[in-house]
């Protein structure tokens, strides 16, 4: 019967051969062919299988341990405190660290530290105050005039806890005590240098560097 | 048996295919722009029809449903009437299908060039088009499936299952994520809100990939690859096997979109665990893609057409082990929101797709015309610098993509950010980003030699509208049975049972991933304090949207120290409840603005420096590549939309006060007034009414409920 009704099957063009004449492999249902498309009989590929099988266990052993067991290191927001404390701890000791060097070290020079400051500076100031501190919404730093006072003091306390209301952020959290004297002896090193496009002057005129 | 005598319409396939191409050339020049337009931000020309927000969804909608769909529709006109022998069910469904088609993806470009938008990636268009689309989607299916029920063959060879599972999947997908409340003609809420949305969209976005991109092209690939060789599939087995594993296992992947985001861990897990199931019913395709040029490979070696499908088939075999790593949570911390993503899918693209559909033009056109292709050679150099060119493209956006991310995650010993100021970042990418370009433009031009090929061949040839066939009549069941039959034989031949059970396969995982979002509180814990936009700032929102702002920023700060210390507070679930539609974005190419608006936060910035930067981001930072925005300090609020605006999100369940749609415009002005004075009183003055004071309300209102109150439970 089955014979039969694959003769009946074949189109007129179909050739009679029942496997492959280049890997002498059988083709699939014998003389099946779709517009001159034959299938080979070919098994799976035994490696492609394992890698399919080891996925999927992989993947269930995985569901289980975040959906079963929770397990810490793959619950995100235990991973995320995790993380926080770990990096608490290691600031902690490189806050020691550094304290034990710089004691140990000579101080650095004005030079030094107004070049630090400057690199501070060309990265988070210049947004709001202009690249050569010209003023642009925040104000000039480089006229007489000032809206807090000019005293290192004057400005630490503005960048420690900023000036929100007139966007100015505070910056304790993104800048280090050491950065920030540094930027403010760079910022204090731009008063009279008059870059052009200044902002006009704002708050009131300080005659004392 | 006697012969029947027909002829198959090669009409429809030629249109296709000469709609492929031209689409193919706008879906590449729109692509090279955008690749331009990010570090030359003057590309966009100073129009506002024409900057990255909306040239980038022209681009991605091109390249998927005009120039793969077309192609896509070419493979099925041609090969479905050759392997069922039979004709086309029907002549006027198959024009509606095209004319429609081709008018859909008109109504497209226009739409998304002038702002209309649902914003939700590759899902853009304005509810009039979904609509249309569904329409034009079920035309192409009746007459799909009326022709494969009018067929001569007994049984269904594979490439027909892909094209199957591809319909109904498409259809599915399309018609759940597009489910909207019109607020106008063009303009439109989706259904969901924040993470359900998300979680929606992504199903819809992944799957579009799989179900778009992927099952219609390995049908493409199941019958060209053994036409173009003459070489038989490699196995049949394995076909089963990786058909239903890869549709089955497919539509769970879809939460890797959203790792570390505020979708819950189970979904995550899903979206990994079904991602790296996928690995080996992938392979199974590119397998027995590649295994059918078994001896074959001297041909490879000669045929420019072969060489595109080995190309093509390899591509799809490295995007498909990618996609799986990129799905492993400690990878995807790494490559989410970077170019890492956009070099991975080129691979896909510009390899699976693109080589795969010149190959079949190059062989099918010449056959279409009864003729020979006019320059193989021509051909050849097309293969090469095709090649060249996705290496050109991938390459660098591998390198820029880890480079950035290491950048955002690089603390210095103190335990600071080590670059705060995110432009910094993006200094780094200029260079890879020109290269990137350089491949794009290498790989259009590869297209362009095509056209001139295929044009000569065109006009050496006489096209061949009707080409006779013959077959003989279906036999009758009872003739069909055997006893030996396999299951899988028995369903090769009940087509619409084929249907159904892949129906069933593709259903199963949508259905576990969605529901519970709905029916299980503690997916989505509450937060009190989030409270709905205020009418103006909807308005912003809206404008957020329409500017297409979610191409270049994301609007989710990931669970990372390095992100809590860039951007603040990590996102919640609850923050985002009435967002229709979310905005997390899926690229970081500006920073994330999710807490833009916290004024104790780390990004805040004064109204009128938004102001400025909207305007004008290269005076306020002079290596920014943001495009400028001058038409929103010009072009005036839609102020009277407002109330059906309101009641649209009413309508969602956004809850509103009763009557609130006669306030709104009160507090509209109001809010738009003390603005205004604000930008005044620092020297800049403006109209309350124009868009860029609705943006700026809405961008200073980003991530500022839930510091607002302690987030309870």
């Amino acid at each position: 019967m089955h014979a039969n009704n694959d003769d009946k099957l074949k189109e007129p063009h179909n050739t009679h051969q029942e496997s492959d004449h280049e890997t002498q492999i059988k083709f699939f249902g014998g003389h099946e062919e779709y517009d001159g498309i034959k299938e080979l009989d070919n098994p799976l590929p035994p490696w492609l299988k394992y890698i399919f099988y080891i996925t999927i266990v992989i993947s269930f052993a995985y569901l289980t341990r975040l959906v079963v067991f929770k397990d810490e290191t793959i619950v995100q927001k235990k991973e995320y405190s995790k993380e926080m404390a770990a990096a608490r701890a290691k600031t902690e000791v490189a806050a020691k660290e550094d304290a034990v060097k710089t004691a140990s070290q000579p101080a650095m020079t004005q030079e030094q530290i107004l070049a630090a400051g400057k690199v501070t500076f060309d990265k988070i100031c210049y947004v709001c105050h202009g690249k050569f501190g010209e003023g642009l919404v925040g104000p000039n730093f480089t006229d007489d005039y000032w809206i807090h006072g000019n005293r290192p003091e004057d400005l630490k306390k503005i960048i420690v806890d900023g000036v929100i209301d007139k966007g100015m952020l505070s910056y304790k959290s993104q800048l280090s005590n050491k950065q920030i004297d540094q930027v403010i002896a760079y910022i204090l090193s731009l008063h009279g240098t008059n870059p052009p496009n200044q902002k006009a002057p704002q708050g009131v005129k300080v005659e004392k560097q | 048996m006697e012969l029947q005598k027909f002829s198959y319409d090669n009409r429809m396939t030629r249109n296709f295919a000469i709609a492929t191409i031209v689409w193919g050339v706008v879906g590449l020049l729109a692509g090279l722009l955008i690749a331009l337009q990010i570090f030359i931000p003057a590309m966009n020309f100073g129009l506002e029809f024409t900057t990255f927000g909306r040239t980038r969804p022209v681009h991605t909608n091109a390249v998927i449903f005009a120039f793969v769909g077309n192609a896509i529709f070419t493979a099925v006109y041609y090969s479905l009437q050759r392997l069922l022998k039979t004709r086309m069910y029907s002549e006027t469904l198959s024009k509606i299908h095209f004319w429609g088609w081709q008018a859909i993806i008109v109504a497209a470009a226009v739409t998304l060039l002038s702002g209309f938008t649902v914003g939700k990636e590759y899902a853009e268009l304005e509810w009039p088009i979904d609509i249309a689309i569904t329409l034009i989607w079920v035309v192409f299916g009746w007459n799909m499936f009326g022709t494969i029920l009018q067929r001569r063959t007994s049984h269904i060879y594979v490439s027909i299952w892909f094209y199957i599972a591809t319909w109904v999947t498409v259809a599915v997908l399309h018609i759940f994520n597009s489910l909207a409340v019109p607020v106008s003609f063009m303009k439109s809420y989706t259904l969901y809100a924040g993470v359900q949305d998300a979680l929606v969209q992504w199903w819809y976005g992944h799957n579009a990939v799989a179900f778009f991109l992927t099952t219609p092209f390995l049908g493409l690939m199941y019958y060209f690859v053994p036409k173009v060789s003459g070489r038989p599939v490699y196995s049949y087995k394995l076909s089963i096997v990786h058909f239903w594993s890869l549709i089955f296992l497919y539509i769970w992947a879809g939460p890797h979109h959203l790792l570390y985001s505020s979708l819950p861990d189970w979904l995550q897990a899903l979206g990994t665990t079904f991602s790296v199931m996928l690995i080996a019913p992938s392979w199974g395709g590119m397998i027995n893609g590649l295994l059918t040029l078994r001896g074959a490979w001297d041909k490879v070696r000669r045929d420019p057409i072969l060489k595109m499908f080995v190309v093509g088939i390899t591509a799809y075999g490295m995007a498909t082990f990618e996609g799986p790593m990129l799905s492993f949570k400690t990878v995807n911390a790494i490559s989410h929101f970077t170019d890492w993503t956009i070099g991975h899918v080129h691979i896909g693209a510009l390899g699976w797709n693109g080589m795969l559909t010149f190959g079949m033009i190059y062989w099918l056109v010449p056959r279409l015309y009864n003729t020979k292709l006019y320059s193989v050679k021509l051909a050849n150099i097309h293969f090469w610098l095709a090649t060249l060119a996705i290496v050109f493209y991938a390459v660098p956006l591998y390198i820029g993509g880890i480079t950035q991310a290491l950048m955002w995650k690089q603390f210095t010993p103190d335990g600071f950010l080590k670059y705060p100021n995110f432009l910094e970042t993006v200094a780094q990418l200029i260079p890879m980003y020109t290269i990137r370009a350089f491949g794009g433009a290498l790989y259009l031009t590869g297209f362009l030699i095509l056209v001139f090929n295929i044009v000569k061949t065109i006009q050496a040839g006489s096209f061949v509208a009707e080409e006779e066939a013959q077959a003989p009549a279906l036999h009758s069941e009872s003739e069909m049975k055997t006893q030996s039959e396999t299951w899988h034989r028995f369903l090769e031949r009940k087509p619409i049972r084929f249907l159904i059970f892949a129906t069933i396969a593709i259903l199963i995982g949508g259905v576990v991933e969605v529901i519970p979002t709905y029916l299980i509180k503690s997916n989505i814990p509450t937060i009190t304090s989030v409270k709905p936009y205020t009418p103006l700032e909807l308005q912003g929102r809206d404008i957020y949207v329409k500017e297409g702002c979610y191409n270049c920023h994301s609007q989710m700060v990931r669970p990372f120290r390095s992100e809590t210390e860039r951007y603040g507070e990590y996102s919640k679930a609850g923050e985002s409840v009435y967002d229709h539609p979310f905005q997390f974005g899926s690229k970081r190419t500006g920073p994330d603005l999710a807490r833009e608006g916290v004024k104790t936060g780390k990004l805040y910035k004064p109204n009128a420096w938004h102001y400025n930067h909207f305007i004008d981001p290269q005076k306020m930072n002079e290596a920014s590549i943001m495009p400028k925005y001058p038409w929103l300090a010009q072009k005036e609020i839609d102020i009277q939309s407002t109330p059906a605006k309101i009641r649209a999100m009413k309508v969602l369940g956004v809850p509103y006060p009763d009557n609130y749609e006669q306030q709104a415009i009160v507090d509209l002005k109001a809010q738009a007034d003390s603005i205004a004075k604000d930008l005044g009183a620092n020297g800049i003055q403006t109209d309350s009414n124009r868009e860029i004071i609705a943006l700026i309300a809405y961008i200073q209102r980003l991530g500022v409920d839930i510091s607002n109150k302690p987030v309870k439970k």
